[in-house]
């Protein structure tokens, strides 16, 4: 498939910089978290930062439009791979969330949000009134409980939650009623009770327990809270310098290299670290929200905004799941933490949204 | 398709897009706000957990001083003891590992869980002791299998033990962890919790000499209390050493004479004071009390009817029989009541006060002079001696020798014993002195009380002509001072005659007669208490002892130039001629073999 000339020119190279740097500024990170244990887990990034740039080539040059005509397809192929997943996946760490590929391992929960994007926008493209209308609405929700079921199922609750944020980008893009949203909220705060006291495990239950009170558990979910808030409060100004951060090379941290990569940067680099890191987000969430005033089309705008909001979602709730002020669930930080479907995913999701902007003035 | 437009209308969903990214920019700034707040405002408080988290002091513990005899002899030796501790983070199994460590300690699963039950509050990475006080060969199976078991950590400490077993046991003392009220009445203590310090004996006069200066190792952790660096340390400074007085040689032979009886027995070095041999019996293993007893173990120890803890030496209060006749013969030559010739006809009975008194030989002994009531133990005797004096004259008498008050030796928990005279009686009872009383007290009965290291002490000053000294064990340096008062002053003369009294006894056919020792000119005098209390009257029965009377012999020897004076108490021993005197004889006998071998 050849790329038109005219297309490479509309690339918005700036956000493709600000992910890359993020990645690096990520393998760095890992590298110190990680270096002192077996599997050259910066290396393996190294790799899966290679497979997602030419993931986001391969993005880029298909039209958009063919992904959400082809996005019922996408939908059931990972209907399909949740539940193989459920029934195939051996159990890591408590969850069944990963299915082998060979030498590789995917989870296949990260390509459902892809999916639930690219049929969002296929479902809300057709709407023209400021506000959603009933059937659409239903049929919405309809379409991401599905794979949000089998998710929770493995059960990867941090997946889950992020599908929130997608479904909810999309409602507030597409216009709610006020009884709409009322009606959503008690039915979210109905299943919620019925969820803590019904499907909740307690492991799950006392992550939510520990945000109220951290101090209550500080060897089992506080620990985690503890123990990073610690990191990043000792990092101070500047930081206790790379690779010197006792708190992750002590290995007090824990999931240094992944949930809280955040920890070990706020400890090493300090709050200049911090900000820096903030503010290449700050640039690159700008970008891509920015972004949706570019799509010539709604399924582009969709597009987009539903990709943003995925990415500025878990990077708020990482980073604010470091220092205690929410649960602990497992959100990586995208670009930066380690994980192969992790990343890819980011790095789609940029390219959905590249793929959008490249193309608002084509009629190719 | 419809809908498909190139120029939809798409500003309401942009307005919609652009609230929502403001949104997740104020979240952003929020986010900043607490990162400010815990990284630059709170920036001191987290350094301080951090470093708290990866920096541990562990303690080495100094070893103790040595404790040696005045040949150098180990008395209190240091030991490597191990410890086994478990670090349940590293377990990979925890019933098998309990069940494991159990089956390889030889302590039994259930003895492991309960220690760690009892310490299930520590982190999960802090190691819980389970075993402690092993020897090598207990710790050699877990040791070879360290790899099976990465939960298992083994160290070694320098711990106390005494290489004679009970031997010595009431003079060395032993160790105890300290309580929380003794930490709470000495707060510039240098003691940390769990320490042994001593609680008895020389442990505990010379406990601020015998302990050292414990040491310290800084080190960094990691999450799993594993070490990763060393960052300072303070090697631990053993305690000095103390050397005693006492001599291994005699001491052994003491604790022999008393084996399978109760009593006591006290050689004291003539020329010092210093203790040669400090026997207690019955006695016990202050090994055992290193290992932390069990409750039974403490409970058999102190319920024990023969109160095998008690020093009898310093804590046993006797009455001194017919040693009390040498304070008798002294305080009547010195007042002038009786001189050297002075005679008193015994019949072997004799009317006081209206009661018929015996004498202990019933045909009687004739005419005696001072010296030959000594020699025989005469009551009839000193019964007129006593209604002579009177008991404020004996009670001046036996405290210018020493007895009624401690004599200072160096061993904690010495009792004064008790001089009864009317003053006392006056205060104590509220009653006047009747004279019977005081024909009781000049044989030595009534409400006399005297501990034997008190009668060594008195014995001594005799043997010294007069001169006072304090028993002592440790450096007379440290001990405290040399004598217990001024030279009690009786008149040479006075002190030869009951001397003279004293060698007749052993020498002559008299009562000590037992104690002779060829060549070596012992000077004593026996004594036998009728006195039983009904609590040892008890005591007795439940130990399924006859009754009979307390056996006494106290002496030295040579008479010129004395050496040695050995005191001993034999408890329900019967006469003291028949069961005390040969008893010192032996000491007597054995100190002169050692003193001519070196």
């Amino acid at each position: 498939m050849m790329i038109d000339r005219r297309l490479v020119k509309e690339i918005d190279w700036v956000l493709l910089g600000l992910v890359l740097a993020m990645s690096l500024v990520g393998v760095l990170f890992i590298y110190s978290s990680a270096h002192y244990l077996p599997g050259g887990f910066h290396l393996r990034q190294l790799a899966w930062i290679g497979i997602s740039i030419l993931s986001l080539g391969f993005v880029l040059a298909v039209d958009y439009k063919f992904f959400v005509a082809l996005a019922g397809y996408l939908y059931v192929l990972v209907v399909v791979l949740l539940a193989a997943t459920l029934v195939f996946a051996r159990l890591v760490a408590g969850t069944k969330s990963w299915i082998s590929l060979g030498l590789m391992q995917m989870q296949p929960s990260e390509l459902a949000k892809i999916a639930v994007i690219l049929v969002f926008a296929r479902l809300f493209a057709g709407t023209r009134s400021p506000y959603l209308s009933t059937g659409r609405t239903l049929a919405a929700l309809a379409a991401a409980a599905v794979p949000l079921l089998l998710i929770v199922a493995q059960p990867d609750l941090g997946t889950a939650t992020t599908f929130v944020a997608i479904v909810g980008g999309a409602f507030i893009l597409a216009g709610l009623r006020r009884r709409a949203v009322v009606i959503l909220l008690l039915t979210a705060v109905v299943l919620g009770i019925g969820g803590w006291n019904l499907a909740l495990k307690d492991y799950q239950k006392r992550r939510v327990t520990t945000l109220i009170n951290p101090a209550g558990d500080p060897r089992g979910s506080g620990y985690q809270v503890i123990q990073s808030k610690i990191a990043i409060g000792s990092g101070g100004l500047a930081g206790t310098g790379f690779k010197k951060g006792t708190q992750s090379q002590l290995r007090f941290l824990p999931a240094r290299h992944t949930d809280f990569i955040f920890s070990v940067i706020g400890e090493e680099t300090g709050f200049l670290g911090v900000l820096t890191v903030m503010a290449l987000y700050f640039a690159l969430l700008a970008r891509m929200f920015r972004a949706v005033t570019k799509a010539r089309d709604r399924a582009g705008v969709y597009i987009v905004f539903m990709a943003s909001t995925l990415i500025a979602f878990q990077f708020l709730v990482n980073v604010l799941m470091v220092i205690g002020l929410l649960p602990v669930v497992g959100i990586t930080l995208p670009f930066i933490s380690y994980g192969g479907s992790s990343l890819l995913t980011s790095y789609v999701a940029c390219g959905l949204v590249m793929n959008v902007t490249m193309r608002r003035f084509a009629n190719v | 398709m419809p809908g498909e437009r190139i120029y939809e209308d798409l500003t309401l969903v942009r307005r919609r897009a652009a609230a929502a990214f403001w949104a997740v920019a104020a979240l952003t700034i929020l986010a900043l706000a607490a990162y400010w707040k815990i990284q630059i405002l709170e920036n001191r408080k987290y350094e301080e957990m951090a470093e708290a988290n990866r920096s541990r002091m562990r303690v080495l513990p100094a070893p103790r001083g040595l404790i040696r005899d005045r040949n150098g002899e180990i008395l209190a030796d240091n030991k490597a003891a191990f410890t086994v501790s478990l670090i349940r983070e590293n377990m990979r199994d925890e019933a098998a590992s309990y069940a494991a460590v159990g089956r390889l300690l030889g302590i039994g699963e259930a003895t492991v869980r309960e220690r760690v039950a009892l310490h299930r509050n520590l982190r999960l990475f802090e190691p819980i002791v389970i075993a402690d006080g092993l020897e090598a060969f207990d710790v050699a199976p877990i040791e070879s299998r360290r790899l099976e078991f990465p939960e298992v950590v083994v160290d070694s400490e320098p711990q106390r033990f005494y290489p004679g077993g009970d031997l010595a046991a009431h003079v060395l003392g032993y160790l105890q962890e300290p309580t929380p009220e003794e930490i709470k009445a000495r707060p510039e203590w240098p003691v940390r919790p769990g320490e042994m310090v001593g609680k008895t004996g020389i442990e505990r006069v010379y406990d601020d000499i015998l302990r050292g200066d414990d040491g310290s190792v800084y080190e960094t952790v990691d999450s799993l209390g594993r070490v990763r660096e060393e960052t300072g340390r303070v090697y631990p400074v053993q305690g000095d050493d103390v050397v005693l007085t006492l001599d291994r040689g005699l001491q052994i032979e003491a604790e022999q004479a008393l084996r399978g009886r109760e009593g006591v027995i006290v050689a004291l070095d003539a020329a010092t004071g210093g203790v040669l041999a400090l026997a207690s019996y019955p006695t016990y293993d202050p090994n055992r009390f290193i290992t932390r007893f069990t409750a039974d173990e403490w409970r058999q120890l102190t319920d024990d009817p023969l109160a095998p803890l008690e020093n009898r030496a310093i804590r046993g209060l006797y009455a001194p029989g017919s040693i009390f006749k040498l304070v008798m013969g002294l305080g009547g030559l010195d007042s002038g009541a009786v001189t050297r010739g002075t005679t008193v006809f015994c019949s072997g009975a004799t009317r006081i006060y209206g009661d018929v008194r015996h004498c202990w030989f019933a045909p009687g002994h004739g005419a005696l002079d001072l010296v030959g009531a000594i020699k025989n133990s005469c009551n009839i005797y000193f019964y007129a001696l006593g209604r002579e004096l009177g008991i404020d004259l004996i009670a001046g008498a036996a405290s210018r020798l020493g007895l009624g008050r401690r004599t200072g030796i160096d061993l904690d928990g010495e009792k004064e014993g008790l001089v009864p005279s009317t003053a006392w009686k006056r205060e104590a009872l509220g009653e006047p002195w009747y004279p019977g009383e005081t024909i009781s007290v000049s044989i030595g009965q009534g409400q006399l009380q005297a501990t034997p290291i008190q009668i060594a002490a008195m014995t001594a000053l005799i043997a010294r002509r007069g001169s006072p000294v304090r028993p002592h064990l440790g450096p007379v340096d440290k001990s405290g001072p040399a004598g217990p008062g001024p030279r009690s002053a009786f008149a040479a003369e006075d002190l030869e005659t009951v001397i003279e009294g004293m060698w007749r006894s052993v020498n002559d056919g008299g009562t000590g007669q037992g104690a002779r020792v060829d060549g070596f000119d012992v000077c004593g005098k026996t004594g036998s208490t009728q006195t039983v209390s009904r609590a040892s009257a008890e005591r007795l029965a439940e130990a399924g002892r006859e009754i009979k009377t307390h056996s006494w012999f106290s002496g030295f020897a040579p008479r010129n130039e004395p050496r040695v004076v050995v005191t001993v108490l034999v408890e329900y021993g019967g006469g003291g001629g028949a069961t005390a005197a040969p008893v010192a004889g032996r000491i007597f006998d054995r100190f002169r073999q050692e003193a001519a071998r070196r």
